[in-house]
């Protein structure tokens, strides 16, 4: 394949939170993208949750804007209710052939208006709901769906004809029939998701026997505002609130009855989400959660756990469940568990929550087949270590649950990374598939008077059935500085769009408003019309005469037109005054400089340059490779230091990548695009100038301070006991004792360190392989090998590795011995003393953040966590992006994590990276804050609310650095006289709306 | 756990249950379960209907085993287990439990230890044990 037929353009198979993310990196980094889903709409399974972990967001608000970016975005085409027929071709230019499944509705015509499906006699159950509601047979998957378009579901629909009546749009089309099309692409990434565990299949559980038992993705969609109560934590026998509620964790995981011979990752921390959400809605409700391990490991989960404890009462029994019975006649339910001391208690609960496990799709099965992809024996996608991106199959790419259960941080990490590799391919053709649409220059409305248009939708019947939209044509028509009014049927339709253009140049119109539905899907659409009439593209308002006037006085036809009127005459009060805002336009340095040189640094680094732009990589050793120099063997087998020493030769040998050892930064000036750093090198100071900063500093090994390290020799870490391994010790016939959590998980360091469960379970049983007769005792307290590292744990046990588990307040104890050491603990089982003679214990110590996280944070003006781990803009949606624009993060500086994790993450920020230097040119957002410096009295108070860092006082002035402001108004608000004032909102544009809302006669 | 008897009758020492070697080898060479793979969950305790009357619960007498303890083949569990397989069917490691609980009774059956010392019996004891209690057991030790 040479470079010049390399195909710039990514075909994306699934359009849940991965498949968005991938689609908008790479859409946004020149790449042209076909993103495809197997059901109506985009959204996948995040779009059912109701609240995320850790942070307790609402799914469906975080993921809102990423729905509607993905929907408007010129370079991304939507394909959905489609399946992959056939791949052919190679990496860098496949064929791939497309079935478009018939919809019945013409996806380019409907509005999403809704008339059909209300009128639609026939009832079908909600799938979305997972069954606890109905729809029609006509319908759209939720609310906020992507694209905002029904579907008929022909195996209910009775062919009636009357949606094809009552649609004015006439999107309907009773004879849509299955089509074939074929695109061609570089690229490929899959991302089809999974599907939970049909607890079905436990039927001890009685899940479908048993109406007060559901699965933990019903109730979430019970705990829902658009779920079937309408967020009401109700029961379904009787519709009563329930006051008990237990959650019975790994259903269809870890368990070999169901072929689950893999931890699903999430359960555990979903579940104690979903008792302190329910637990909010109603304070009275008492979760209890009946777990075997408490797998809180990620960043944040732990401490989340608890304040589940402490301060919500979630209630914790460690039982795993045998079966859940059921009073026939009150439909209560009756739960069987043994307590921690062995005594067996009989429990009454009001509902009972599965949490569900991850199993594979089978429809994603098939397509792995049709694409000749290799699947583990789980049904997952195989991946290696090396890169979990990969699939066996070149130039095809995979992220999120289709190769193993994750949570939506992990997925959203490998998404941007998976878009990395995907764009890396196919770099030299970049730019050649998207195009840029020529617009006319801005009309100069300088010194010239309002000429207001007036657009005023019907959305079919929707607005139109429930406000006089012709009397609020005439009535908008009289008011001052309107010289144009009409109606539309839908103002939105294409064709009206292009009449809009028209109608803007024939009648002269300098401001325009659309009465209509809301701008949150809308404005944007009617913004780029009116900048292809040659105006600036906020001389525009919108009035949402849908929402607030049909929607909530449907009942009343003359309250909800009079609203209309008001909302109408508020946007024209503010249409005179609205100026026009020009976006700034930046030059973009197409460089990076990438801070710390260990795995995740290298990675980054090389990805980057594989994009075809510089890098500049800083370490402050002498060497490249971090803490992955004292690791030698990985959980997956990886031969740790070939791959090292391989990744260190491709860094050294690619001619984009400097590598800067033995340095510090001393000083990073500037802002996005345009960053100017200091770097000292051997007492020489160099200034390197790039355009965005990748944060991969790494984590170190803490230093134990108890259990007599330091002390006696044969006390050690696990990272030592790797080293004496790869050493050749001999460790046969040998007791060894392994002690987890040394510093991590207590009081003065909370969080979990992630990694060493599956570290101790690694090295243990390497020495029963190397030495079958030592014996191994593994010291834990929750045993947290979650995913695939299940099977190295119970692998393991089966090699006779004796696992004990301690309590906080019954820590192990180490003492020297007559000839060895005594590690005295408490079976937790027996509830007895147990006393192990070991010639070596090991230590799993705490990962803690470098010591210089503190400088480079305040160098960069990015945030730590109360950990001293570096913050992200969002945990859930922006897992490798800072707040501050153009600072992306890796690897084990965001959180502890494996070799893998650090890898994606690694290939993550070289992906946000590349959205912003695959550009030579920055556009600034137009709604910026602005500083009158004549009204500022320099007290601050503005630069200290500002979340983005974007104001800094300069001579006792407040200044705002157009580049970072995200025009979000706070400082606006928090200025006392006045000075700091947002364009587009302006206090007298606010007035004017106000004043508008308020006189009849403006 | 030491056995209880009455009526001033001892236990003796020959009456001990003798493993030559690990419990755990001669216990995996009767039953073929894998009993390290044991994640110490609690289903089997949670499920077995007999739990009230046993003075180990199932899990424990797993743990015995693991820690090569073998006291536990003293324990009344072992007895008192009728073999329903309620464990064994829901033991998420697919352990089969009521195997392993037979191959513990027949490690103490192989022992051919008597435990029955009809002189120690009360009177009150033979009248209302059946019959078929004592053909039972008399069975049981004839092999």
């Amino acid at each position: 394949m040479t470079a010049e037929n390399k195909v710039g353009a990514v075909l994306v198979v699934g359009g849940g939170i991965a498949g968005m993310q991938s689609s908008l990196d790479l859409a946004n980094s020149g790449f042209k993208v076909y993103l495809l889903d197997s059901s109506p709409g985009i959204g996948g399974t995040m779009a059912q949750l109701d609240k995320t972990f850790p942070t307790n967001d609402c799914s469906m608000c975080i993921m809102a804007p990423k729905l509607v970016d993905v929907g408007r975005h010129p370079n991304i085409e939507l394909i959905t209710y489609s399946e992959v027929e056939s791949v052919e071709g190679e990496a860098g230019d496949f064929k791939v052939k497309i079935r478009k499944k018939a919809r019945y509705v013409d996806v380019e015509k409907c509005t999403g208006c809704g008339v059909c499906a209300k009128e639609c006699p026939i009832d079908a159950v909600s799938v979305f709901n997972e069954g606890l509601s109905e729809r029609r047979a006509i319908y759209l998957m939720y609310p906020q769906a992507v694209p905002l378009a029904f579907a008929i579901d022909r195996e209910k629909c009775i062919g009636c004809g009357l949606c094809e009546n009552l649609c004015l749009a006439d999107a309907i089309v009773y004879d849509d029939k299955d089509e074939l099309s074929e695109i061609n692409v570089g690229s490929i990434i899959l991302c089809p998701g999974f599907e939970e565990f049909d607890s079905d299949q436990k039927g001890e559980y009685g899940h479908g026997r048993f109406p007060n038992v559901v699965s933990s993705i019903e109730f979430e969609r019970i705990l829902s505002a658009s779920g079937p109560y309408k967020s009401h934590v109700l029961r379904a026998s009787d519709g009563k609130q329930p006051k008990k509620i237990a959650w019975v964790q790994c259903v269809g995981s870890r368990d070999l009855g169901c072929g689950a011979d893999y931890c699903s990752s999430v359960c555990c921390t979903y579940a104690i989400k979903e008792a302190v959400i329910a637990k909010e809605h109603v304070p009275s409700i008492e979760p209890t959660i009946f777990f075997m391990d408490m797998r809180t490991f990620g960043k944040g989960f732990e401490s989340y756990y608890n304040r589940a404890k402490d301060e919500y009462g979630v209630r914790f029994l460690r039982c795993r469940i045998s079966e859940i019975k059921e009073d026939p006649e009150t439909h209560d339910l009756t739960i069987q568990y043994e307590t921690e001391d062995g005594q067996l208690i009989e429990e009454e609960f009001d509902m009972a929550v599965l949490s569900v496990g991850f199993t594979s799709k089978e429809d994603s099965r098939d397509l792995a087949g049709r694409m000749g992809i290799d699947l583990n024996e789980r049904g997952f996608c195989q991946t290696q270590e090396e890169c979990p991106v990969e699939t066996s199959r070149d130039g095809v790419f995979v992220c999120g649950a289709f190769s193993g259960p994750k949570d939506i941080p992990e997925t959203v990490m490998e998404a941007s990374g998976a878009a990395a590799k995907a764009s890396g391919l196919i770099s030299e053709a970049r730019n050649t598939m998207v195009e840029r649409k020529a617009l006319p220059p801005e009309l100069d409305v300088t010194g010239v008077g309002p000429r207001i248009g007036v657009f005023i939708c019907h959305c079919g019947i929707n607005i139109g059935g429930y406000v006089d939209v012709p009397g609020l044509v005439d009535y908008a028509r009289g008011l001052p500085g309107v010289v144009y009014a009409e109606d539309n049927l839908y103002t939105c339709s294409q064709d009206t769009q292009k009449r809009f253009v028209e109608t803007i140049q024939e009648n002269h119109l300098n401001r325009v408003i659309v009465a209509s539905c809301t701008p949150r899907t809308h404005e944007p659409l009617f913004q780029a019309t009116i900048r292809e009439a040659g105006l600036n593209a906020h001389l525009f308002e919108m009035a949402n005469i849908r929402d607030q006037c049909s929607w909530v006085h449907m009942d009343d036809r003359s309250t909800a037109t009079e609203k209309a009127r008001d909302l109408v005459r508020m946007a024209i009060a503010k249409a005179s005054i609205i100026e026009p805002l020009p976006m700034v336009e930046l030059d973009i340095t197409q460089s990076a400089l990438v801070v710390g040189g260990g795995l995740s640094g290298m990675i980054s680094a090389l990805a980057i340059a594989e994009q075809g732009y510089p890098v500049d990589l800083i370490e402050a050793q002498s060497e490249l490779g971090g803490v992955m120099r004292r690791i030698h063997h990985s959980s997956e087998g990886m031969d740790v230091q070939g791959f090292l020493r391989d990744t260190i030769g491709k860094v050294d040998s690619n001619p984009l990548i400097t590598v800067h050892s033995n340095s510090q930064i001393i000083d990073i000036d500037g802002y996005i695009g345009n960053y100017r750093t200091t770097v000292e090198q051997d007492s020489d100071q160099i200034e390197i100038e790039h355009g965005v900063v990748i944060v991969a500093t790494g984590a170190v090994e803490s230093k134990p301070e108890e259990y007599l390290f330091g002390e006696d020799e044969r006390v050690v870490t696990q990272l030592d006991l790797e080293g004496m391994m790869a050493e050749g010790a001999d460790l046969s016939g040998k007791t060894i004792a392994m002690i987890q959590c040394v510093g991590s998980r207590e009081e003065h360091r909370p969080y979990c360190s992630r990694v060493c469960c599956t570290d101790a379970v690694k090295n243990a049983l390497a020495i029963k392989e190397a030495h079958p007769d030592a014996n191994v005792y593994v010291l834990y307290r929750d045993m947290r090998t979650y995913g695939f590292k299940e099977t190295l744990y119970e692998r393991a046990r089966a090699e006779g590795v004796i696992f004990i588990r301690y309590s906080l307040d019954r820590k192990p104890t180490v003492a020297k011995g007559k000839d060895g050491l005594v590690v005295g603990t408490r079976d937790h089982i027996l509830d007895m003393d147990l006393e192990i003679e070991a010639d070596l214990v090991v230590l799993a110590p705490a990962i803690i953040p470098q010591p210089g996280n503190a400088d480079i944070g305040k160098l960069l003006k990015v945030p730590l966590n109360e950990d001293g781990f570096f913050l992200e803009a969002h945990v859930k949606l922006r897992p490798v992006d800072f707040s501050t624009e153009g600072v992306f993060l890796a690897g084990m500086a965001h959180s502890p994590k494996f070799i893998g994790e650090a890898i994606a993450q690694a290939y993550a920020a070289a992906s946000r990276a590349c959205t912003i230097i695959s550009s030579d040119k920055f556009e600034t957002e137009a709604t910026v804050s602005s500083v009158n410096e004549a009204l500022c009295s320099g007290c601050g108070l503005c630069a200290a609310a500002c979340p983005y860092l974007a104001i800094e006082l300069v001579d006792g002035k407040a200044v705002v650095t157009t580049a970072l402001c995200k025009g979000c108004g706070v400082c606006a608000a928090t200025c006392r006289s006045g000075a700091v004032q947002q364009k587009g909102f302006k206090d007298e544009q606010i007035l004017s709306l106000i004043k508008g809302a308020l006189c009849e006669v403006l | 756990m030491a056995t209880e008897t009455e009526g001033g009758c001892q236990d003796s020492a020959d009456k001990h249950i003798v493993v030559s070697g690990k419990l755990i080898d001669e216990l995996e060479g009767l039953c073929e379960e894998d009993v390290f793979g044991c994640y110490q969950c609690g289903t089997c305790a949670a499920g077995c209907p007999f739990m009230d009357e046993m003075d180990l619960t199932v899990d424990e007498v797993l743990r015995y085993v693991i820690l090569d303890k073998k006291e536990v083949l003293e324990s009344k569990t072992i007895w008192l287990c009728a073999s329903c397989f309620a464990c064994a069917e829901r033991c998420p490691r697919d352990i089969n439990i009521t195997k392993i609980m037979e191959a513990l009774r027949q490690i103490v059956l192989r022992q051919n230890i008597d435990e029955t010392d009809l002189e120690c019996l009360t009177d009150e004891e033979k009248r209302s044990i059946p019959q078929m209690a004592f053909v039972s057991l008399f069975r049981k030790n004839i092999g």
